[in-house]
């Protein structure tokens, strides 16, 4: 099934972040230069990738690799999902790559066939803006497998998504790498390291967990989650340097100095992706803020992410 | 003109700061047009002799006045502290002090810090208070150190109506009686913006509304984090030009009387 094209949905207002001033730097340097006098950011950016299957892909565009839609447990749910898609608004983003979670883990197989309904009617509701994910446990083994077929086959969703039920390295995430690999999709896998026990999480991947599943399986695709919210991020880069094969995602609410130099010094800005995972002015102002070229900052803004989903098999 | 309650010069034990000298935050704060910042010393955060991080910052501050606007770390279970608190204040020329109740291992409630908050009160002094340094998930295995609790907080607040208060690095004050309209609190406090959600939650536009753009001032948290978090958040703030020029400079100048 083909992935929406943005295109094919209302178009979002003007942003007031606009994508010149994240690849440039700062604020200051768009009043500096005059922002009045630019062209719409939307329009002066946007070209057809030639070659895309469906024509979804388009240069330049900004691509929020980690997001979530709400829950419909929670009441709000409908209002919170606009929410999301007018801050992205705001703030330049043109797609978000979402999943649904549910409110407590382990998920059960009905829980997450659930959230993925409600993932595939939010890329209805927000066509072209809205990507999905397909969120599974592997400890359901076949009914995850079967639930990825159909999101990733018939529903269109670009990836899978892996919470904490089991760390990475365990056999039963197996199947579920295998089937990523062939179906030519990535998974992103939540993960963070502290130096302590993590009790609510006791089965939390981390980023030697995904450098070692990595070396086993190369030609997984692999995004390491929130750099920026999941505890020592010195540690995870510096984890992930030898695992080709794994990306790191640049999302959470820490928004420390340099974070995002050291990744891209260490593992290369080619292995980044710009997410936010909710914290939306701390996602885009890492990116406006790190001191790289704006040739790097197009690529972990939307380049890599594009490149990741070009290899989709189906 | 764009001033920053928050942002900090020397090194700190646990990881590596850029931009941590008064030269390189300057160059920091022109590339981001911040006119203005309030410094302090980390070093003083884990130094046991936090004089010694004041004396830094002093120093380093020199020549630059007009544009970085020092403030003290006092531990006020500390020997001399009083001492320390007079020659920041005459000698230093500090303007106001940064407390670190949970890093100093000290009560907010506890008498010291009464005696301290009372002595900078009688003297004008405005006194901040990070609710973090930084993000605890990403903690040394060497120490633990909590976030200031808001409802010591609130309570401080109260005990000292004519103290000046500036929190930073905090979230979550529309749970408590700090964000709440009507709360029957003193207005002695104001509220630093790095770590409120501008869009989806909009803490900051909920804190405007319940508050006034009066007790809302732009902080960063350079060099420790990025400067353009906070400065994406007055972009993308539902609110006046009126009051994001309040957040923006007119109520820290106020404030600190410049």
């Amino acid at each position: 099934m083909a992935i929406p094209q943005i295109t094919s949905g209302p178009s979002a207002p003007q942003p007031r972040v606009s994508r010149r001033t994240l690849l440039k730097g700062s604020a200051a340097t768009a009043v500096a230069i005059g922002m009045a006098a630019l062209p719409s950011a939307r329009t002066a950016v946007e070209q057809s990738i030639p070659g895309t299957p469906s024509g979804p892909l388009r240069k330049g565009r900004v691509i929020d690799c980690h997001a979530h839609l709400t829950h419909r447990s929670r009441t709000t749910w409908e209002a919170d999902d606009r929410k999301l898609i007018e801050a992205a608004d705001k703030l330049g983003i043109d797609q978000l790559c979402c999943s649904t979670l549910t409110p407590r883990r382990p998920a059960t197989a009905d829980g997450f066939r659930e959230c993925n309904r409600w993932t595939a009617d939010g890329m209805r509701r927000f066509p072209g803006r809205v990507l999905g994910y397909c969120y599974v446990n592997p400890g359901y083994g076949r009914e995850a497998l079967e639930e990825i077929h159909r999101c990733v086959g018939e529903r269109g969703f670009i990836g899978i998504k892996l919470y904490n039920e089991y760390t990475c390295m365990e056999p039963v995430v197996f199947p579920i790498v295998e089937l990523a690999t062939e179906l030519g999709v990535p998974i992103l896998q939540h993960a963070a390291h502290s130096h302590y026990f993590v009790e609510d999480q006791p089965r939390m991947s981390d980023g030697g967990h995904l450098a070692e599943l990595a070396r086993r399986y190369p030609e997984a695709m692999l995004i390491c989650a929130h750099i920026s919210g999941g505890g020592d991020w010195e540690w995870t880069i510096k984890a992930l340097r030898h695992a080709p094969n794994v990306l790191l995602d640049t999302s959470g609410s820490v928004t420390d100095e340099g974070t995002v130099e050291l990744a891209a010094a260490v593992v290369g800005v080619d292995r980044l992706l710009f997410g936010c995972d909710s914290s939306m002015t701390a996602g885009v102002g890492k990116i406006r803020g790190a001191n790289l070229s704006a040739q790097d900052k197009e690529k972990i803004l939307s380049g890599n992410m594009m490149r990741l989903l070009r290899r989709r098999k189906s | 003109m764009i001033v920053d309650v928050n942002a900090y010069l020397g090194h700190f034990a646990f990881r590596r700061l850029r931009h941590n000298t008064a030269a390189p935050l300057l160059a920091l704060m022109d590339s981001k047009r911040i006119d203005k910042a309030v410094v302090s010393s980390v070093s003083a955060i884990t130094y046991r002799n936090a004089q010694a991080g004041n004396e830094e910052v002093a120093e380093e501050v020199r020549g630059h006045r007009d544009r970085l606007i020092p403030f003290a770390v006092i531990n006020p279970f500390y020997a001399g502290w009083q001492d320390d608190l007079k020659i920041c204040h005459e000698e230093f020329g500090m303007a106001g002090l940064r407390l670190y109740p949970k890093w100093h291992n000290y009560q907010l409630s506890s008498a010291c810090c009464r005696e301290l908050v009372n002595a900078a009160t009688e003297r004008g002094i405005v006194i901040s208070i990070p609710i973090r340094v930084e993000d605890n998930r990403q903690r040394s295995w060497l120490l633990n150190v909590p976030d200031v609790p808001l409802e010591e907080i609130v309570e401080l607040v109260k005990a000292h109506p004519k103290a000046r208060f500036i929190l930073l690095n905090g979230i979550g004050y529309t749970r408590c009686p700090l964000g709440r309209k009507d709360n029957g609190l003193p207005p002695n406090y104001v509220i630093e913006l790095s770590r409120l959600s501008a869009v989806l939650a909009n803490e900051l536009g909920q804190l405007i509304t319940n508050l006034g753009a009066e007790r809302v001032m732009f902080g960063t948290g350079m060099p420790f984090k990025y400067p353009d978090p906070a400065l994406v958040k007055l972009e993308v703030l539902d609110a006046s030009g009126a009051d994001k020029e309040k957040i923006r400079s007119q109520n820290a100048m106020t404030w600190l009387r410049l």
